[in-house]
């Protein structure tokens, strides 16, 4: 039995050693590392860069003097620009051990794959550009639009249905923006709406905008693809848990006025809601980051709530001892 | 138009009409076989095409068939959740090889789509019982069937088949298809000449062929329109010469009967127009060398043909020339030999008669002359008998008186002796007529002369004379210094000579005769008019008169000698005229009408032709 119970421990024990093989779909094109934002910042501290390849690959190796003390992995290999397909692939094939998923690779059920999951940190929204000036057609498209049919099968039922721009989670008060689909309300206002060009930032995002494009035909909007586009299917990200410096920011990557300094809720509500007032930004759906893990990828989640890679917890399977 | 022309004419329409009926045969032939081959070619491709419809439509309901009977069918009926299906139509489309799949809940809704993924959801009422069902529901018997599909690119047409999968209570709809485009269409194997175009009946309708959307649309419309009418087949021809194509469209109907699609199968005329073209050619080169040889033959012919007839119109026109003796050469025995021996015939009759006819007139001439002399002899004859028998008569019974009877007997018998002489004398001088001895004579004096020798008898018989000498205005004659004639000489000072050659006594002796024809021809007096004129290179003389005229048969014969209107003389006084105008080489001729008097024209030294006028004789 002591044996058995050695043996066992053995295996649960964290082991040094080893390098994590680490796929992401964005490619970073700068000619230093990122200093900023989520991902590769992240590991500064536990780890220091030392190798940069702009847009293609990153490797961070282990810091013996890190404050928490030195992570487990001796070395982070970070390959960028990996679609979610193929990074599902890898990973399927043990040739990376974290990898993004997507809706579709959750469907499917990978023996040995681990699953992380943050909370609501990204938010899709509808923006439109200052060409359409009838609020009438943001109104109608917003109301098109079958949020919960896009939650339920595009997405795989990964995070949750949204009128507001910050999530509930953060906010408290999301569930009170209406996102419910009123399709005659949407004819009515759409009535005369000429056809409107749909843009796409991340190809991943399309068959969302084929959706919302079917939707919008129902309500009697023609909505096209195009580069010149009249409205876009965006992606943002919640930056901070202060809600407020997190509505600031979204209203500056959406290009709206800055909202408000809000001290309280009711305040923040407010502001949020003069964002959304006038149907230029749809907010549609808040969704989590959503990795996966190979089979001897070993300790706590590598990622924190919003997001966040936290590797220096993590270790190998067959490291040293 | 000359027989040789007509010859021609005819050979060459019957040449070309010879060619034109062949060519028109045999390019009706033609076309009927060309058009029996396209229609064995339309129906092998209208075969090909059914065969592989078929066999598509067998092939996509036995594969919908097997996707239902799966277990993932009935778990799909079970539990037609959309996100847990979401992309398995796509990929299980792709596998099967079909180009649209859609998992359909019970209730109609689409569950997962492999030609539209992000349409879960949606309806398609069609499938379930109800009112927009094809079949009410019941989807094991029919088999693959043509429907309009909406893909996110726009209307398609497919072959769809339809699968039924069942769970308990619970029912799921496989529906399944392939679209009919052009990638349907390069599977059929064409015939050179031949295309095939698939109308398909979407909004917008399209018309495409094997590598893609098609031209020529607006063309095959009243074509595609009549059969999705009808909804029966159609034949049609677009275009004109080498360009025409004859397309004959296959409805292609849905379950509900309508026409979705309209197959069109071209077949190019070109081929046919291009033999068209070279069978005409080489008609036309056929019927060329064909008038050619024509040309040829009927120049040979008809100069076998017209060479005799050439001959036989030169004799006729040598006999007509007075060649009486001319005869045609026979070598053949054909009709033109036959005619050739006719004319022949006709040519000896004809000098036989006229030496008859020459024999008769001699006879009759002689006869005439015997008369006439009988009758100028008899006149004095009878009075020289009589006086001789009164002088005998007188000696016997009266000697007394017989001296004087003797004297004015001789008296009698001297006169009419000199009658008899002069009688004799008239005709030895047209006997005689000797050749004329040419000096130059002025005409104008001539005239002048012979006026003034008639002056008594002109006068007597109540004549006035005119004359227009040269190109002088008509004078009156008969006052002035020639008693009463006046000339132009007297008005001008000098008659204008007209110098001519001529015999001046001949010449003199035909003005004279013509004179006294005129005062003849004036009983109840008249006017006498003369002219002369000047012509190129001799001259013209007119002697008119006011008489009763002539009809045109005695101005016929009014040359012949011995003829006379008149109850006197001999008849010889015209005929010295023409004799003498004859020997000096020029032409007489007269114009008269009856009730207007007569003019005798006669041209000296000249060629110009005689006035023509109300009756003209002229030699």
């Amino acid at each position: 039995l002591l044996l058995v119970a050695w043996s066992a421990w053995g295996e649960t024990r964290p082991k040094y050693g080893g390098t994590l093989r680490v796929e992401a779909r964005q490619a970073i094109e700068s000619p230093d590392p990122p200093a900023l934002g989520r991902g590769m910042p992240d590991l500064a501290g536990p780890f220091n860069i030392t190798l940069w390849e702009s847009g293609r690959r990153a490797v961070f190796e282990a810091n013996d003097g890190a404050p928490g003390g030195r992570p487990f992995l001796d070395r982070v290999e970070i390959t960028m620009g990996r679609a979610l397909r193929e990074q599902s692939l890898d990973l399927e094939l043990a040739r990376a051990d974290i990898v993004e998923l997507g809706p579709a690779d959750l469907r499917r059920q990978v023996a040995g794959r681990k699953v992380w999951s943050s909370a609501p940190v990204r938010v899709l929204a509808l923006v439109f550009s200052a060409k359409v000036e009838d609020a009438r057609v943001r109104e109608a498209l917003a109301l098109a639009v079958d949020r919960a049919a896009i939650h339920t099968v595009l997405l795989q039922r990964q995070g949750e249905v949204s009128g507001a721009l910050l999530p509930e989670w953060l906010s408290g008060f999301a569930f009170t923006f209406p996102a419910a689909t009123d399709l005659p309300h949407a004819r009515t206002l759409a009535v005369g709406a000429r056809p409107l060009m749909l843009g796409v930032e991340d190809a991943a995002l399309r068959p969302i905008a084929d959706r919302i494009a079917l939707n919008a035909r129902d309500a009697g909007l023609s909505v096209a693809f195009g580069a010149s586009f009249d409205v876009r299917l965006v992606e943002l990200r919640v930056i901070s848990l202060d809600p407020a410096r997190a509505l600031i920011a979204m209203a500056a990557a959406l290009g709206l006025p800055e909202p408000a300094r809000a001290d309280t809720p009711q305040a923040l509500y407010a502001a949020e809601h003069a964002l959304l007032e006038g149907f230029r930004v749809i907010p549609l759906i808040h969704l989590p980051d959503v990795y996966g893990a190979g089979p001897r990828v070993h300790g706590a989640p590598g990622i924190s709530p919003l997001g966040e890679w936290r590797f220096e917890n993590l270790w190998l399977e067959g490291g040293r001892p | 138009m000359t027989f040789r022309t007509r010859l021609l004419l005819v050979f060459t329409v019957a040449v070309v009409a010879a060619v034109g009926i062949v060519e028109l045969l045999v390019v009706g032939n033609t076309r009927q076989t060309f058009e029996r081959m396209e229609a064995q070619r339309v129906d092998v491709l209208t075969r090909q095409f059914r065969k592989e419809f078929e066999r598509r439509g067998r092939e996509i309901v036995r594969t919908v068939n097997a996707i239902a009977g799966s277990e993932a069918a009935v778990q799909l009926a079970a539990n037609p959740d959309p996100a847990r299906w979401y992309e398995e139509a796509g990929q299980l489309a792709a596998t099967r090889g079909l180009d649209l799949l859609e998992f359909v809940a019970g209730d109609g809704a689409i569950v997962s789509s492999a030609e539209w993924p992000t349409r879960y959801g949606y309806k398609e009422d069609w499938l379930v019982p109800g009112p927009a069902s094809a079949t009410g529901g019941d989807w094991k018997l029919p088999g693959a069937f043509l429907r309009r599909e909406e893909l996110p690119t726009g209307m398609t047409l497919a072959l769809v088949g339809v699968g039924v999968a069942t769970a308990g209570d619970r029912t799921a709809y496989i529906v399944g298809g392939q679209q009919l485009d052009r990638d349907f269409l390069s599977t059929l194997v064409l015939p050179e000449g031949m295309r095939v175009l698939l109308y398909r009946n979407l909004d917008p309708p399209q018309l495409i062929d094997a590598k893609g959307p098609a031209a020529g649309a607006d063309a095959l419309k009243p074509l595609v329109d009549q059969v999705r009418a009808s909804r029966r087949d159609a034949s049609r021809t677009v275009g004109a010469g080498a360009d025409a194509e004859t397309f004959h469209a296959l409805a292609l109907a849905g379950s509900d009967e309508d026409v979705l699609g309209v197959l069109l199968i071209g077949s190019s005329r070109r081929a046919l127009a291009e033999l068209e073209s070279s069978l005409l050619w080489n008609g036309i080169a056929v019927a060329a060398a064909g008038i050619l040889v024509g040309i040829a033959v009927s120049w040979w012919a008809s100069s076998r043909i017209t060479r005799p007839v050439h001959r036989l119109a030169e004799s006729a026109g040598k006999v007509a020339a007075g060649d009486w003796n001319a005869s045609v050469e026979i070598s053949t025995g054909d009709e033109i030999g036959q005619l050739a021996r006719a004319f022949n015939r006709m040519t000896g009759e004809l000098v036989a008669q006229r030496e008859r006819l020459v024999q008769a007139e001699r006879v009759a001439a002689w006869r005439e002359l015997a008369r006439r002399l009988a009758h100028e002899l008899k006149n004095p004859l009878f009075p020289l008998q009589i006086t001789v028998e009164n002088m005998q008569r007188a000696r016997e019974r009266y000697p007394e008186q017989f001296d004087e009877v003797f004297r004015e007997g001789s008296a009698t018998l001297l006169a009419e002796l000199a009658q008899l002489k002069q009688i004799v004398g008239r005709f030895s001088d047209f006997a005689k007529m000797p050749a004329p001895e040419m000096q130059s004579v002025d005409l104008n004096g001539l005239v002048r002369d012979t006026l003034k020798f008639f002056e008594p008898q002109l006068a007597q018989a109540g004549v006035r004379a005119e004359v227009q000498l040269g190109s002088g205005q008509p004078l009156p004659y008969g006052r002035g210094s020639l008693g009463d004639a006046q000339t132009s000489r007297d008005r001008e000072g000098a008659v204008p000579a007209l110098e001519v050659q001529a015999d001046q006594e001949q010449l003199s002796r035909a003005l004279r005769n013509l004179v006294l024809n005129a005062i003849d021809a004036m009983p109840q007096g008249g006017t006498l008019t003369m002219r002369t004129r000047g012509l190129n290179g001799g001259a013209r003389l007119e002697v008119s008169d006011t008489g009763q005229g002539l009809t045109p048969e005695e101005c016929a014969r009014l040359f012949t000698p011995y003829y006379t209107t008149k109850t006197h003389g001999t008849g010889l006084g015209l005929a010295i005229v023409q004799s003498v105008v004859s020997d000096h080489g020029g032409r007489i001729s007269v114009e008269s009408e009856k009730g207007r008097g007569s003019t005798f024209r006669i041209e000296l030294g000249t060629h110009a032709e005689a006035t023509n006028g109300t009756s003209t004789v002229g030699r």
